[in-house]
C-alpha cells in the first residue's frame, strides 16, 4: 500500500525497478445499494495452508505475472554477531541449490525471459519473480528452491564477501543511504533497528556457513512466508503450488522467535566533511508502526509537506508550503519527507540536501512548518493533501510486480489485504483537527533524531534544535 | 525563557521580517500572541479513534469485485475534418491516461535557434488562457485524482494526463488548454530559463554521461541536419530564446494534422465530444492573436534525415562518483552504426539483434533476468576487468535508425575498448547461435508484456503508432514478427548495419582514441582489426 510512497525502510530498495505505474481501481461508488460499493479491480483472494503458509493473488489475467515470497524476517531479528546474515543470505540465493548449479539457475531465467529479484529490509525479506504467464509453476518452483535448497557452498561464500563489501562502498557513496543509516543508528540507538542492513566489515568478513544456515532454520518458517502472486495467476493453481514446493518449510522447527520492543532516543550524530559538497540532513521523530490507525493520518501529514528539488523551479506553484518557503530563500537543493514504518515504532520525518550555510535556515523552516501542523492548519489544505496521497498510492499500483508488492507487504504487515474502498474511507475521513491532533501527539515537543552528513558546521547544537520544537510566545 | 527568547531572536532575526508575512503563525506577532498552544497532558489520547489497520473498519459498504474477463480491450480510430486524429482504448479500471502526440520536436528546429524544444518541454503546463498559473492546473487534477507529464524526444512530443475516467471532460479540457493556448509568460520563461540553466549544470557535474552521449552521438551520425540536432538547449541560446520565437514554433507545429489524440481506458465517443469542444470548437492562442507570432514562413522542415557519419569528441574532466566507489575516472565512448526506421520491415530483426548484444554495467545489480548471457556480458564485461559498462541501444525513428553501443573504461584503455567493441560489432554478421537467438527472441517477448502492463506505456505506444501509421498493429502481430526471426534475418541486418559509415562520440580524456577512418577499416574487417596500435589482438 501506501506507506512506501515515501520511504519503505532505508537501505533495501536499491534492487527493486522504479517504474511508477498504475492499477484498474476505482474509488467512488455508482452502485445504487448503499451496502455494496463496486470496487473496479478483482478480489486478493487469501489461502492458509495447514502449516501456516499463506497464499494471497490478485488475478488479472495478464499475459504476465509476479510471484514471490515475502518472509517476516530481516536484519532486525540479527544479533550484534550476527548483524549482515539477513543480507548475505539475500546474495547466496542465486548461487545454485542442490538441483542447480548457479549457471543453470541464471539460465533457465534467462531464457524464460523472467527477472529473478530479492532484496532484504529492516523486517522483511523478499524473492520475486517475474514472468510470462504459463511459466507461473516454473518460477514457483525456482523460488522454493532457492530459499529451501541452497548450496551456501564455501567457494560462493568467500566469492560473496568481497562482493558485498564492494556493495558497501557503493552505498557509502549514496550520501542519502549514509543519513539514513546514521538516522537509524543513533534514533535506535542500542537496539537492533540501530543497525545497518549490510552489517559492519568484521561480520561480513566473519560470516560463516553455520550462521547462514542457523538463520534460515530460525526465520524461514511456513507461518512467517507469505506466497504472493498478481497479474495472470490463478489462486488455485498457486495454492496447489504451494503445497507441493513449500513442505520443507514445515519441518523446521523451534518456535518462531519474538521481537523486542526497539526504543527511540531523541538524539543526534554528525558525521563532519567539509570535502563534501553538500550538507545531507535527516530530521524526525518517532512515529508509529504498521498497524496503528495514526498512520494514515500521519501519511496525510507527510503528503502535506511532500516532497521538492531545486529543478521544480518556483515553490509557490506546490502544494506544500514548506515547498514555497525552500524555494524563495532557496534554503535547499532538495527536500523529501518521509514516513518509515517498523513493526511497533516508526521514523517520522525530513530529509534535505543544501548548501553548508543554509542548513540553519532549512531547519527553522522545518520546525516552523511542523508546529504550524499542530496548530493551524486548513481543512482545504486537508482536503487537497489527502487527494494527492490517495492519487499517489492509487496510480503506483500499474503493473504486476507493484501490485504483488502490496500485497505481499501488507499481507506481513497486516496479515489482510485491506480492501480499497476502505483504506478510502480511511483517508477521506482525516480532517485538519484529525492531523493537527496527531502532530500534537507525535511532533510537538517531542525530541527529535537528527542525522548530518558533510559541511555541517551550520547545524544547530542539539538543544537549539530541541528547543525549536516548541512556540514560547510572551 | 528569556534566554530561550533571546536565542530564538538571534537564530530568527534574519527570517522573521520575511516570513512573518506569509506564515500565518507568525503573522500574530508577540504581543498580541497571549496563549502559547495548549498541550494536553496526556498526549495519547490525540490519535485516531479508529481500528488499527490490521482490523476492517466497521461498517462500510462491502466491496463488489470485478472479475477477470478476456482482454476486452478494443481499439476505436476517428480523423476530425480538420485533419486531426483520435484514437482510443478501453482497458479494465477505473483510471485513464489521455494524453497529446506531436510530430514535434529537436529535430524541426533546423531554422530556429536549437533549444525550442527545451523549453517547451520545461513550458509544458503552466499558465494558460483559463487557468493562471500551474497551481490551478494541479488543483483541477487533484479533484480527479491525476497527474500529468510532458516529455519530448528528437521527433515527438507527449502531453499526458493520467486520472479517474469520470475527469475525462475536464482532463481534455487541461490538454488543450496547456497544448493550444499557453501564456508562455515573461515570468515563466524567467524559471524556465534558471530551470534549463541548472539543469545544463547538474549534467556537466554528474558522473552520469548518457545524456550528453545520446546528443553527441547523434550529432556525429546526422551532422548539423534533423535527428542530429541538439536536445539539449545550448548554452549560448538560453537567454536569446523568447515568447515570440516559441510560440511561431507552436504555430507551425501543433497543427492538427501533426497531433493524435490518444486515450486508454476511456469511452470513445465522450473523448471525441471533448476533442471537438476544447481542441476544434475553441482556437490556438496563435489563432485569436496574431501579435504573438513572428511575420515570416511557416514551413516545416520536412527533410529526411541524412545519415553522414563522423566523430563528436569532447576533451574533459568527467565527475567521478562521489566517496569511495572504487569506480576510477571513466572515458566514455559510443560507436554507432545506421540502422533503420521504425516502419521497415528489418526493424523487428534490429529490436532482436539489440537484444542479443544487451550488456549493461559491470556492477549492475539485480538477480538473473538481466541480460547476464548477453553478448556484451559474455564477450566484453566479463572478459576484460577494465571495461566498466558495455550496452547496446537502438533508437529507431520515422525515416531513419541509430544502432549504438555505449562502453566506458579508464582513460589507458581507450583505444582497446574501440578495438573490442568494434570486434563485437563485426561479429553480430558472423554466426548467430541457436539457443542465443531463441533467448533474445523469449526475452524482447517478455519485455514487450511486461511494458505493457503499464497502462501509460499502452497510451504512448497507442498515440505513436497512430501518429506514423494511423493504427496500431496488436501486441500478438509483434509477438509473431519477434517470433519469426531467423539467425539469417540477424546476419543480414548486421551486414547492412556494417555498410554504414561508422559515428562515434568520446567523451572524457579519450587523447588515445582511434582516428576515425581506422575505427572505419576496423568494420570493415572481416576481424574487426583496427589498423596501427600495438597490435594488441594478434596476441589472441
Amino acid at each position: 500500500m501506501a506507506f512506501q510512497l515515501v520511504r519503505l525502510s532505508s537501505s533495501t530498495l536499491r534492487r527493486l525497478s522504479k517504474n511508477a505505474n498504475q492499477a484498474p481501481l476505482r474509488w467512488r461508488s455508482t452502485s445504487a445499494n448503499p451496502l455494496i460499493r463496486d470496487v473496479n479491480v478483482p478480489p486478493t483472494c487469501v489461502t492458509a495452508l495447514n502449516s501456516g503458509l499463506r497464499v494471497a493473488t490478485e488475478d488479472t489475467g495478464a499475459p504476465t505475472a509476479t510471484v514471490g515470497l515475502w518472509i517476516d524476517a530481516g536484519s532486525r531479528y540479527e544479533s550484534e554477531q550476527t548483524n549482515g546474515v539477513a543480507h548475505f543470505l539475500e546474495h547466496m540465493a542465486f548461487k545454485g541449490t542442490s538441483k542447480r548449479s548457479q549457471t543453470d539457475l541464471e539460465l533457465e531465467v534467462e531464457n524464460m525471459g523472467a527477472h529473478l529479484n530479492a532484496y532484504t529490509s529492516r523486517e522483511q525479506t523478499v524473492f520475486y519473480a517475474k514472468c510470462l504467464k504459463q511459466d507461473v509453476p516454473k518460477a514457483v518452483e525456482i523460488l522454493s528452491d532457492i530459499i529451501t535448497n541452497s548450496t551456501l557452498g564455501a567457494n560462493e561464500i568467500e566469492r560473496e564477501r568481497s562482493v558485498i563489501l564492494r556493495e558497501m562502498q557503493e552505498v557509502e557513496t549514496n550520501l542519502q543511504e549514509v543519513t539514513f543509516d546514521y538516522l537509524h543508528a543513533t534514533a535506535y540507538q542500542g537496539t537492533p533497528l540501530g543497525r545497518t542492513i549490510l552489517g559492519p566489515t568484521e561480520n561480513i568478513k566473519s560470516i560463516s556457513r553455520d550462521d547462514l544456515q542457523d538463520y534460515i532454520k530460525t526465520h524461514y518458517k511456513a507461518p512467517r512466508v507469505v506466497l504472493a502472486g498478481a497479474g495472470g495467476v490463478d489462486h488455485n493453481e498457486l495454492v496447489k503450488l504451494a503445497e507441493t514446493h513449500f513442505q520443507k518449510l514445515d519441518n523446521q522447527d523451534g518456535p518462531v522467535p519474538e521481537i523486542k520492543p526497539c526504543r527511540f532516543t531523541g538524539s543526534e550524530v554528525r558525521l563532519r566533511d567539509d570535502a563534501i559538497p553538500l550538507a545531507h540532513v535527516a530530521l524526525a521523530v518517532e512515529g508509529c508502526g504498521w498497524t496503528d490507525a495514526d498512520n494514515i493520518p500521519l501519511m496525510v501529514a507527510n503528503t502535506l509537506l511532500g516532497a521538492w528539488d531545486r529543478s521544480q523551479g518556483g515553490g509557490a506553484n506546490n502544494a506544500s508550503q514548506l515547498a514555497a518557503l525552500t524555494a524563495e530563500d532557496e534554503a535547499a537543493h532538495s527536500f523529501q519527507s518521509f514516513n518509515t514504518c517498523y513493526k511497533d515504532t516508526g521514523l517520522w520525518g525530513i530529509y534535505f540536501v543544501s548548501d553548508p550555510m543554509k542548513i540553519e535556515n532549512m531547519v527553522y523552516n522545518i520546525q516552523n512548518v511542523w508546529k504550524l501542523m499542530c496548530t493551524s492548519l486548513t481543512e482545504r489544505d486537508v482536503i487537497r493533501a489527502r487527494n494527492l496521497f490517495k492519487t499517489n498510492m492509487l496510480l503506483q499500483l500499474d503493473g504486476t510486480t507493484p501490485v504483488c508488492e502490496d500485497i505481499g507487504r501488507q499481507m506481513l504487515c497486516y496479515n489482510r489485504r485491506i480492501p480499497i474502498n476502505e483504506l478510502e474511507q480511511r483517508i477521506d475521513s482525516v480532517t485538519a483537527k484529525d492531523i493537527m491532533n496527531v502532530c500534537m501527539k507525535y511532533i510537538y515537543d517531542k525530541c527529535p533524531a537528527v542525522a548530518a552528513v558533510g559541511p555541517v558546521e551550520q547545524l544547530p547544537d542539539y538543544s537549539n534544535i530541541r528547543s525549536g520544537q516548541y512556540w514560547i510566545r510572551l | 525563557m528569556a534566554s530561550r527568547v533571546v536565542g530564538f531572536q538571534k537564530v530568527g532575526t534574519r527570517f522573521l521580517a520575511k516570513q512573518a508575512k506569509r506564515l500565518s503563525w507568525n503573522s500574530r506577532h508577540f504581543a498580541t500572541q497571549t496563549d502559547p498552544p495548549k498541550v494536553p497532558i496526556d498526549r495519547s489520547e490525540l490519535g485516531c479513534k479508529q481500528p488499527p489497520l490490521s482490523e476492517p473498519l466497521p461498517g462500510i459498504p462491502t466491496p463488489n469485485y470485478a472479475k477477470v474477463k478476456e482482454d476486452n480491450s478494443q481499439t476505436r480510430y476517428t480523423v476530425l475534418p480538420n485533419g486531426l486524429r483520435i484514437a482510443s482504448e478501453t482497458r479494465f479500471g477505473q483510471f485513464c491516461t489521455v494524453g497529446v502526440v506531436i510530430d514535434s520536436g529537436s529535430r524541426y528546429e533546423v531554422a530556429y535557434p536549437s533549444g525550442v524544444s527545451h523549453f517547451l518541454e520545461k513550458l509544458a503546463f503552466n499558465s494558460t488562457s483559463i487557468y493562471s498559473d500551474r497551481n490551478r492546473i494541479m488543483a483541477e487534477l487533484e479533484n480527479h485524482g491525476g497527474i500529468f507529464d510532458c516529455q519530448s524526444s528528437r521527433d515527438t512530443f507527449v502531453y499526458a494526463i493520467s486520472a479517474d475516467s469520470r475527469g475525462l471532460d475536464a482532463v481534455t479540457n487541461i490538454l488543450a488548454e496547456v497544448v493550444l493556448r499557453p501564456q508562455i509568460s515573461a515570468s515563466e520563461i524567467d524559471v524556465t530559463r534558471q530551470a534549463i540553466q541548472f539543469e545544463l549544470e547538474t549534467l556537466g557535474m554528474r558522473p552520469e554521461q548518457e545524456t550528453l552521449l545520446m546528443d553527441m552521438i547523434h550529432a556525429a551520425a546526422y551532422r548539423d541536419n534533423t535527428l542530429g540536432l541538439p536536445k539539449l538547449c545550448p548554452e549560448a541560446n538560453v537567454q536569446k530564446i523568447d515568447q515570440k520565437l516559441l510560440f511561431s514554433y507552436l504555430k507551425n507545429h501543433y497543427t492538427p494534422s501533426r497531433m493524435v489524440i490518444a486515450g486508454v481506458g476511456v469511452d470513445h465517443d465522450r473523448l471525441v465530444e471533448s476533442v471537438q469542444k476544447y481542441f476544434v470548437d475553441e482556437k490556438a492562442i496563435w489563432e485569436s492573436n496574431r501579435d504573438l507570432v513572428l511575420p515570416g514562413s511557416s514551413k516545416v522542415d520536412e527533410s529526411f534525415a541524412q545519415w553522414t557519419g563522423g566523430l563528436v569528441q569532447e576533451e574533459c574532466e568527467i565527475p567521478q562518483f562521489a566517496g569511495p566507489s572504487g569506480l576510477p575516472e571513466l572515458a566514455h565512448v559510443v560507436l554507432g552504426l545506421e540502422s533503420c526506421s521504425h516502419q521497415e520491415p528489418d526493424f523487428i530483426a534490429v529490436c532482436v539483434l539489440n537484444m542479443m548484444m544487451g550488456g549493461g554495467g559491470s556492477f549492475s545489480a539485480g538477480g538473473p533476468g538481466k541480460g547476464m548471457y548477453t553478448r556484451l556480458y559474455t564477450n566484453v564485461l566479463n572478459r576484460y576487468h577494465w571495461m566498466y559498462n558495455a550496452t547496446a541501444y537502438n533508437h529507431a525513428y520515422m525515416d531513419s535508425g541509430l544502432f549504438c553501443i555505449h562502453a566506458s573504461a579508464p582513460p589507458t584503455h581507450v583505444r582497446e575498448l574501440v578495438e573490442v567493441i568494434t570486434r563485437e560489432m563485426v561479429a553480430m554478421a558472423g554466426s548467430v547461435g541457436s539457443s542465443e537467438l531463441r533467448r533474445a527472441k523469449t526475452q524482447l517477448q517478455s519485455m514487450l508484456l511486461m511494458n505493457l502492463e503499464s497502462r501509460p506505456v499502452v497510451f504512448e505506444d497507442l498515440a505513436r503508432q497512430v501518429l506514423s501509421t494511423g493504427e496500431r498493429k496488436s501486441t500478438k502481430y509483434f509477438i509473431e514478427a519477434i517470433e519469426n526471426i531467423s539467425a539469417d534475418d540477424i546476419q543480414r541486418v548486421a551486414q547492412r548495419l556494417l555498410r554504414s559509415s561508422p559515428a562515434v562520440a568520446a567523451r572524457g580524456d579519450v587523447a588515445k582514441i582511434p582516428q576515425l577512418r581506422d575505427v572505419q577499416t576496423g568494420l570493415m574487417d572481416p576481424q574487426g582489426r583496427i589498423p596501427g596500435g600495438r597490435h594488441r589482438m594478434s596476441l589472441r
